[in-house]
């Protein structure tokens, strides 16, 4: 297992994360259309980075570096992996950050219809998802798990992990689809709005079981423990930031343009619905990991190469 | 059964026909290959020489709302030409309210006849909307269906000009500085609730509002409040008054006689209770919370 491959899927996973914050700056600012073409901004590569073309065009430029940076640690994996499936994963990493800089394209041709806006803006988390895993399928840690002291019951746990995977994933849908309904100077539209808040209730239930059964049983084990803890205070603060961003949010439509501290906020509120999804989906991985290290101790099998 | 990769590259294939697909239906749009003969519906309405006019004044009640100052800073070329660029929802002088659009909604002619049954021709002659300072002058106009527009960009900075209406196609265009005009025609009335909203996205302070209409009998008030609605066919009407604010504007509505070469009277006023002015935070439908109001 090649440490420099980890810790360059780990830098992708990063400029993904960083991605996502780029992308929520051009929404909460309403830039997505301060140029009619694409790829090109008006007509050039490296347009005048002034006004809101200054969030858009940017946003495309590192679309464009974690594009080949992708590629890049497809590549990579080819020659460094013999895990077929980790292969697999990889080019599907790269199908991905293509299909999402097409819908990019598609959306700022068709002027930002909804769903093409929100299906970008979930496609992100997507791949922020297949990064992320990717970093974790690299890690040492990924193939030197061992079974706990309290790994032995592992199948409701790690079904509650997916079912938090799941819920969180679901809202960020939801999320994208408020962000994407109604610019800044326009009112929320109040189902969805009670959707998301009502979202946030399921989610909060469902991960504060989650971390609970990690603590419990795994209170010892750092490796999982970790995780469990930054998804659990990640998502404390994301609850304040989302408070926060709906409190601002309401109040924009009366700005003369889109200002701080909404900007500010809900981009924070998207970054923190991301790095929630991400320390969630390193726990789920994790304890999948460490279960089946558990089944295969009990059934005497040596510990498996994953 | 196809092979994995062909499934990608067909999938790969499909996205990008959709790309060119909506890149085609985005060029030109309503600039090229329109009807341009006026609406097609109803019987042309003959003038008599008996029209008369609908005029009158729209106040303000109460303390005058301050616009907003706008952080151009964003871009030194609005800066620099605009330094101190402001809002322009509230224009009042003497308490008259300027960049209100009236409008004939609906009527009965001396006839008997309905008003909408008519057809009216469009005017040969192009509404100008220029991009200059970082804002759009004007700020509020009015067109008939199919009547064109253009746009001027008079700014040394690129602009984009984005028609977000409701009833007609969405229509976005960048607008490089020097760049010739662009023209624009929308075919369908709008103007409730909302008049279209044309916006910068580059400057997402710059807004405009443009009032469309199947017959000529629309104004936007002056500086002095007044205005006059010419060649109206003696008749009963609802005429409008709209003004920006909030999320579609306010509207008021008012009943006019128009006799046979005479005028018809209609003053209307706004208030401070009026939309853009909010004086409470509304947290959901029916829970608010006073807020202090400091602009």
């Amino acid at each position: 297992m090649s440490k420099a491959l980890h810790r360059f899927a780990l830098f992708v996973a990063c400029a993904t994360f960083f991605l996502i914050i780029a992308g929520a700056n051009v929404t909460s600012r309403d830039a997505g259309l301060s140029t009619s073409d694409w790829p090109k901004s008006n007509g050039q590569w490296f347009p005048k980075m002034v006004g809101n073309l200054f969030w858009e065009h940017g946003h495309r430029m590192v679309a464009t570096a974690v594009g080949v940076l992708t590629i890049l640690l497809a590549v990579l994996i080819q020659f460094q992996e013999r895990r077929a499936w980790v292969k697999r994963l990889a080019w599907g990493a790269l199908g991905a950050v293509i299909a999402q800089g097409l819908l990019g394209g598609l959306t700022v041709k068709l002027s930002l219809p909804l769903i093409v806006s929100a299906a970008h803006a979930t496609l992100a988390q997507l791949f922020f998802l297949i990064t992320v895993s990717l970093a974790v399928f690299t890690s040492r840690s990924w193939t030197e798990a061992e079974p706990g002291p309290g790994t032995a019951e592992g199948p409701p746990l790690r079904a509650m992990c997916v079912l938090s995977l799941a819920v969180i994933l679901t809202q960020l849908v939801l999320g994208a689809t408020l962000r994407h309904s109604a610019t800044w100077d326009h009112d929320l539209p109040v189902p969805l709005l009670v959707a998301h808040i009502c979202g946030a209730a399921v989610v909060t239930l469902v991960m504060a079981t989650t971390v609970g059964f990690v603590l419990l049983r795994h209170r010892g084990e750092t490796y999982l423990a970790r995780p469990a803890m930054i998804a659990a205070s990640v998502l404390v603060v994301q609850l304040a930031l989302g408070l926060a961003a709906y409190i601002t949010r309401m109040r924009s439509p009366y700005d003369p343009q889109p200002l701080n501290p909404m900007i500010a906020v809900t981009v924070a509120h998207v970054a923190g619905g991301a790095l929630v999804f991400a320390a969630t989906i390193v726990l789920t991985l994790r304890v999948f990991s460490v279960t089946r290290a558990a089944e295969g101790y009990r059934r005497g099998l040596p510990l498996p190469v994953r | 059964m196809l092979s994995k990769n062909v499934r990608l590259w067909l999938g790969l294939l499909a996205v990008i026909s959709l790309l060119s697909l909506a890149s085609s239906c985005s060029k030109g749009g309503d600039d090229e290959g329109n009807d341009n003969s006026g609406p097609s519906e109803g019987k042309p309405y003959t003038a008599k020489g008996n029209e008369g006019t609908i005029s009158g004044v729209v106040s303000y009640n109460g303390a005058a709302p301050e616009n907003k100052k706008i952080d151009t800073s964003a871009d030194p070329a609005c800066t620099s030409k605009s330094p101190d660029l402001k809002t322009e929802e509230w224009v009042i002088k003497d308490g008259k309210l300027a960049n209100t659009f009236v409008y004939i909604k609906d009527g009965t002619l001396a006839d008997g006849s309905k008003i909408s049954t008519y057809t009216f021709p469009t005017p040969g002659t192009a509404v100008t909307l220029d991009q200059n300072g970082c804002h759009y002058q004007p700020h509020v106009s009015g067109v008939m269906t199919k009547q064109q527009i253009t746009i001027k960009n008079s700014d040394p900075t690129t602009h984009n000009i984005h028609f977000t209406p409701k009833n007609n196609p969405d229509w976005n265009q960048s607008q490089p500085n020097g760049a010739p005009t662009l023209n624009h025609t929308l075919n369908a009335a709008e103007v409730s609730p909302s008049l279209v909203q044309v916006k910068c996205n580059q400057h997402p302070w710059m807004k405009s509002y443009v009032g469309v209409l199947k017959h000529p009998f629309f104004a936007v008030t002056a500086e002095d409040g007044s205005f006059t609605i010419k060649g109206v066919p003696p008749g009963k009407y609802t005429v409008v008054a709209w003004h920006e604010g909030g999320a579609t504007g306010t509207e008021k509505n008012m009943e006019v006689t128009v006799p046979a070469s005479g005028a018809g009277k209609a003053d209307f006023s706004f208030g401070a209770n009026a939309l853009g002015q909010p004086g409470s935070f509304q947290i959901l439908p029916a829970i608010e919370i006073p807020l202090t109001h400091n602009h």
